[in-house]
C-alpha cells in the first residue's frame, strides 16, 4: 500500500530526511507492526517509510479518535509526528505502545473554580512523598485537584451545599458513597493537614504524642482512611458502640459540630459520638477489645485455605478493619468538639492503645497479607472466638498500670525472642508447640506484643506468617507420614527432623530427646524405600490437608491417648518418652515398645 | 533537535517468602527456587504494583514488605508520568483489574512486564516470569494448585490507581 509524501512544515530532523523523491514511493517494503493499546492489540500493514503523522492518521481513523489524543512509545520513546518509522528501528513485527488520552486534556480541569470550599484555608502544596496518591497530577497544588474532581463529579452539587446534612444516616450515607469525598479522603496529604490543623486536634496531641504519631506515621493514617471511607465499617462500629453502652445524650445535631469541615466520614463518627464521659468510653473500648483480640486471635491462628470462591470481605479483614477503625474513631472522636477533659486522657490513651494494638496487628497479620476466602475454619483452636476473647490472658485495660506491666512482659518476651533468634532450633521446636492447641492460643496472644514491641528478624516475621506456619506444620506432619511409610529415609531429610525435635541437635536443651536409634529394620512398616513413595505419602497428606479443611490433627497426646495408658499399664513409665515414641512411630504401640525397650536398654 | 527527557526505569523484586524458599523448596517442590517474587515496577519516583486490589502505587519500597530484596535496572523512558498515569488507568479498567487477578496467570509480575515493556520495550527477567511454571511442574504444585490457585496477594500500603481527572 503506497503512501504518498507529502512536505510537512516541521524542520525535518537530523536524520533521514521526510521530503523524498516521489519516484521513491513505490516499491518500498511492507511491514506489519503491532500495536498494542491497554486490553488489546491490531497488526497493522505499512510501509517503511511512513512517517508518524500519517500513523497516527491511520490509527485515528480506527481507533475512532483524535490524533492528538494519540501517543505512540516504541522502546520507551516517545514518537514524534516528524519521524519516520523506521528511523527508529521499528521493523516488521514490532510492536509499538499507543496510548489514547482522554478527550479533555487533563490540564484543562486542574484550573477550574477556586470557589468551592472556599471556608476552609487554601492549603500549601504537601507532596513530599511525590505523586504517592496516583491520582493527582504531579505539578498542581494538592488541594487544587480535589476541587478540580470535585467541580467534574456529577454528584459534585451535594457537596458544594456547604451544609452537610449529617442528621439522618441515610444522608451520611449518601455522602460516604460520594466519591468525591472518597476521593478527599484518600488523599493522605490533604487529610493530615486537615486533621492536624483542626484546634482540638492539636491540643490532643500536645496531651499525648501518640496521636501524632498516628497521624505521621503514614502507612497507619493511609488504611486508616481506608476504612473511614468504608460505610460498612462505620456502620457497624456505630451499632456496636450503641450496643455496648447506655446512649444517654442524643445524636449532636450538625449545629453542634461547629462547623465542622471535614466533611462526610469524621462526622458521621463524631455525631455519634455525643458527649463522652469515661464509662462510655471504657465500655465501649471493652467490647471493642474483646472483638480485637478475636480479630488477633484469628488473624493468628493457622487456617487452611479453602479453595472456595472469596467473598469479600473476608472475616480476617473485617475484623481487622474493625480494629483499625477503632483507630478512625478515636482520632475523630479528637475531631469533633465535644470531649470533656476527663474523658481526653483516657480517650487519647486508648487511641494510643488501639494504634499499638493496630500496629500489631498489622504486623502479624499483614506482613504479606495473604487474604483467605471467607469461612475459613479454625484447624487448631476449636473453642468459639467469643470465648477466646474472654479467656485471652493479655487482656488490654485502661489503667496506665497494666500498659506498664505490659510493656515489661513483652520486654520479657522481647528477649525471649532475642534467644529465639540465636538459637533457631529452638524456635523451630516453638513451632512444633504450635500444633498442641492449648499452648498455641496462650501463645498466640502473646504475639502481637511481640512483634510490635521487639526488634524482629526476618525469620520471625516469616514465623508469624501463618502461612508459614501452616507449612511448617504440613511438613511435620508429613515426616510424620514418612515415619510411618518410608521410615529409612529419614536419615534424607535428617536436618529437619532436628529442627522438629525428633533428633537430637548439637547444641540444644531439649528435654525429652534421647538419641533414637534410628535403627530402621526395627521398625514395623518397612515398605519399599521408594521416592515416589515418600513423596506420594507428603502429598497424599498434604492433600487430604487441602481437600478436607475440617481435618483437625489432634494433639499427640490426644491422638496416642490409648497407647499411652497401654504403654503405661506395661510398665513404661516415662510418660514424655512414651509420646516421642508413639509420636515417631505414628501410634504403633509395638514399635514404640520396641523403642523404649531399647532406650532403656542405655 | 531536543535531547528529551529520560526517566530511569527500575523493577523492584521481593521475596514474599523471605528466604523459606530456598531452604525448604528442595525438600518440598524437589527443585531449588530462590524465592516466591513479588515485583513492582519503579518510575517517576513512584513504585506501582497489581494485586488483588488492583493496581497501586505508593513511595518506593513504601509497602509493608519493606525494601526491596534486589533492583533490577530495566532501562529508560521518555514517558512523561501523564502519559503513564493515562496509561495506568486504562490498564486498570481493562486487563488489570483486582478481579482478573491470579497467582498463577496474571498475577503482580505479569503486570510489571506489560510495564516494563510499555516503558522501556525490554521484558523483566525470566527466572520472575517462569516462577509459576517452575511452580506448576512438580507434583506438588499441581497437588496443590487448588490451593494455591484461591491465593490473593495484595501488599498493603499503597493508593489504588485511578482516572486522574475523573474523565472516560
Amino acid at each position: 500500500m503506497p503512501h504518498i509524501f507529502s512536505q510537512t512544515p516541521r524542520m525535518a530532523p537530523a536524520g533521514r530526511p521526510s521530503d523524498l523523491p516521489a519516484d521513491k514511493n513505490i516499491s518500498l517494503n511492507v511491514i506489519r507492526v503491532i500495536v498494542k493499546t491497554p486490553g488489546k492489540q491490531k497488526d497493522f500493514m505499512i510501509t517503511e517509510d511512513t512517517s508518524v503523522r500519517q500513523f497516527k492518521e491511520k490509527l485515528s481513523a480506527h481507533f475512532k479518535c483524535q490524533m492528538d489524543q494519540l501517543v505512540l512509545v516504541f522502546m520507551g520513546r516517545l514518537l514524534k509526528d516528524h519521524d519516520i518509522l523506521s528511523q527508529w528501528g521499528i521493523l516488521d513485527g514490532h510492536t509499538i505502545h499507543l496510548v489514547i488520552k482522554s478527550k479533555q486534556g487533563s490540564r484543562s480541569v486542574a484550573h477550574s473554580s477556586q470557589k468551592l470550599l472556599t471556608n476552609e484555608p487554601c492549603y500549601q502544596d504537601r507532596n513530599t512523598r511525590g505523586n504517592s496518591s496516583g491520582v493527582y497530577q504531579p505539578d498542581s497544588v494538592s488541594h487544587t485537584p480535589v476541587e478540580s474532581a470535585l467541580s467534574v463529579e456529577p454528584d459534585a452539587s451535594q457537596v458544594h451545599t456547604q451544609h452537610l446534612e449529617v442528621g439522618s444516616p441515610e444522608h451520611a450515607a449518601q455522602e460516604m458513597e460520594n466519591p468525591s469525598i472518597q476521593l478527599l479522603l484518600s488523599n493522605t496529604d490533604l487529610m493530615i493537614q486537615l486533621i492536624s490543623e483542626h484546634p482540638d486536634m492539636q491540643q490532643l496531641m500536645q496531651q499525648n504524642p501518640e496521636v501524632s504519631h498516628i497521624l505521621n506515621h503514614s502507612e497507619t493514617l493511609r488504611q486508616m482512611l481506608e476504612l473511614a471511607r468504608n460505610l460498612a465499617i462505620i456502620q457497624e462500629i456505630m451499632q456496636i458502640q450503641q450496643s455496648a453502652q447506655n446512649l444517654e445524650h442524643p445524636l449532636n445535631t450538625p449545629s453542634q459540630l461547629g462547623g465542622e469541615k471535614i466533611p462526610g466520614g469524621s462526622n458521621a463518627l463524631g455525631q455519634s459520638h455525643a458527649d463522652s464521659n469515661d464509662q462510655m468510653l471504657n465500655s465501649s473500648q471493652d467490647s471493642f477489645r474483646d472483638n480485637i483480640f478475636t480479630a488477633l486471635l484469628r488473624g493468628q491462628v493457622l487456617e487452611h485455605v479453602q479453595s472456595s470462591p472469596p467473598s469479600p470481605p473476608s472475616p480476617q479483614e473485617k475484623w481487622d478493619q474493625l480494629l483499625k477503625t477503632q483507630v478512625i474513631y478515636t482520632s475523630s472522636c479528637g475531631l469533633s468538639s465535644m470531649t470533656s477533659d476527663s474523658a481526653t486522657p483516657n480517650k487519647v490513651y486508648h487511641t494510643s492503645r488501639a494504634n499499638t494494638v493496630a500496629n500489631s496487628s498489622k504486623g502479624q497479620s499483614h506482613t504479606c497479607t495473604i487474604q483467605q476466602p471467607s469461612g475459613v475454619p479454625n484447624i487448631v483452636i476449636t473453642q468459639q472466638p467469643q470465648e477466646e476473647g474472654k479467656d485471652a490472658t493479655f487482656s488490654l485495660d485502661s489503667s496506665d498500670q497494666r500498659l506498664e506491666d505490659e510493656q515489661t512482659s513483652s520486654q520479657i518476651t522481647g528477649s525471649m525472642m532475642q534467644l529465639l533468634l540465636n538459637n533457631s532450633y529452638l524456635a523451630a521446636q516453638m513451632m512444633s508447640f504450635m500444633s498442641m492447641s492449648q499452648l498455641s492460643e496462650q501463645w498466640r496472644q502473646q504475639l502481637p506484643t511481640f512483634l510490635q514491641q521487639t526488634q524482629l528478624s526476618d525469620m520471625l516475621i516469616a514465623l508469624a506468617n501463618p502461612k508459614a506456619l501452616q507449612v511448617m506444620l504440613k511438613i511435620e506432619q508429613g515426616v510424620q507420614q514418612l515415619a510411618t511409610e518410608a521410615p529409612v529415609l529419614l536419615p534424607w531429610v535428617a536436618p529437619y527432623l532436628w529442627g522438629l525435635g525428633w533428633l537430637p541437635a548439637p547444641s540444644c536443651s531439649y528435654p525429652d530427646t534421647e538419641p533414637w536409634d534410628w535403627d530402621v529394620p526395627d521398625v514395623a512398616e518397612t515398605k519399599g524405600p521408594e521416592c515416589n513413595h515418600k513423596s506420594g505419602a507428603l502429598l497424599q497428606k498434604l492433600q487430604s490437608l487441602a481437600r478436607d479443611p475440617s481435618h483437625i490433627p489432634q494433639a499427640p497426646e490426644i491422638r496416642f491417648s490409648k497407647q499411652m495408658e497401654t504403654l503405661q499399664a506395661m510398665g513404661f513409665e516415662n510418660h514424655h518418652a512414651n509420646l516421642q515414641a508413639l509420636i515417631a512411630t505414628a501410634g504403633d504401640t509395638s514399635a514404640a515398645i520396641r523403642k523404649l525397650k531399647r532406650f532403656q536398654g542405655f | 533537535m531536543e535531547s528529551p527527557n529520560l526517566y530511569p526505569v527500575k523493577l523492584y523484586v521481593y521475596d514474599l517468602s523471605k528466604g523459606l524458599a530456598r531452604r525448604l523448596s528442595p525438600i518440598m517442590l524437589g527443585k531449588q527456587l530462590e524465592g516466591i517474587w513479588h515485583t513492582s515496577i519503579v518510575v517517576h519516583k513512584d513504585e506501582f504494583f497489581f494485586g488483588s486490589g488492583g493496581i497501586s502505587s505508593c513511595p518506593p519500597g513504601g509497602t509493608l514488605l519493606g525494601p526491596p530484596d534486589s533492583v533490577v535496572d530495566v532501562g529508560n523512558t521518555e514517558v512523561t508520568e501523564e502519559i503513564f498515569l493515562e496509561y495506568l488507568s486504562s490498564l486498570g479498567e481493562s486487563l488489570f483489574r483486582g478481579e482478573a487477578y491470579n497467582l498463577f496467570e496474571h498475577n503482580c509480575n505479569t503486570f510489571s512486564n506489560e510495564v516494563a515493556q510499555f516503558l522501556t520495550g525490554r521484558k523483566i527477567p525470566s527466572y520472575i516470569t517462569d516462577l509459576p511454571s517452575e511452580v506448576l511442574s512438580t507434583p506438588f504444585g499441581q497437588a496443590l494448585r487448588p490451593l494455591l490457585d484461591s491465593i490473593q496477594i495484595q501488599p498493603p500500603g499503597g493508593n489504588t490507581v485511578g482516572r486522574p481527572n475523573g474523565q472516560s
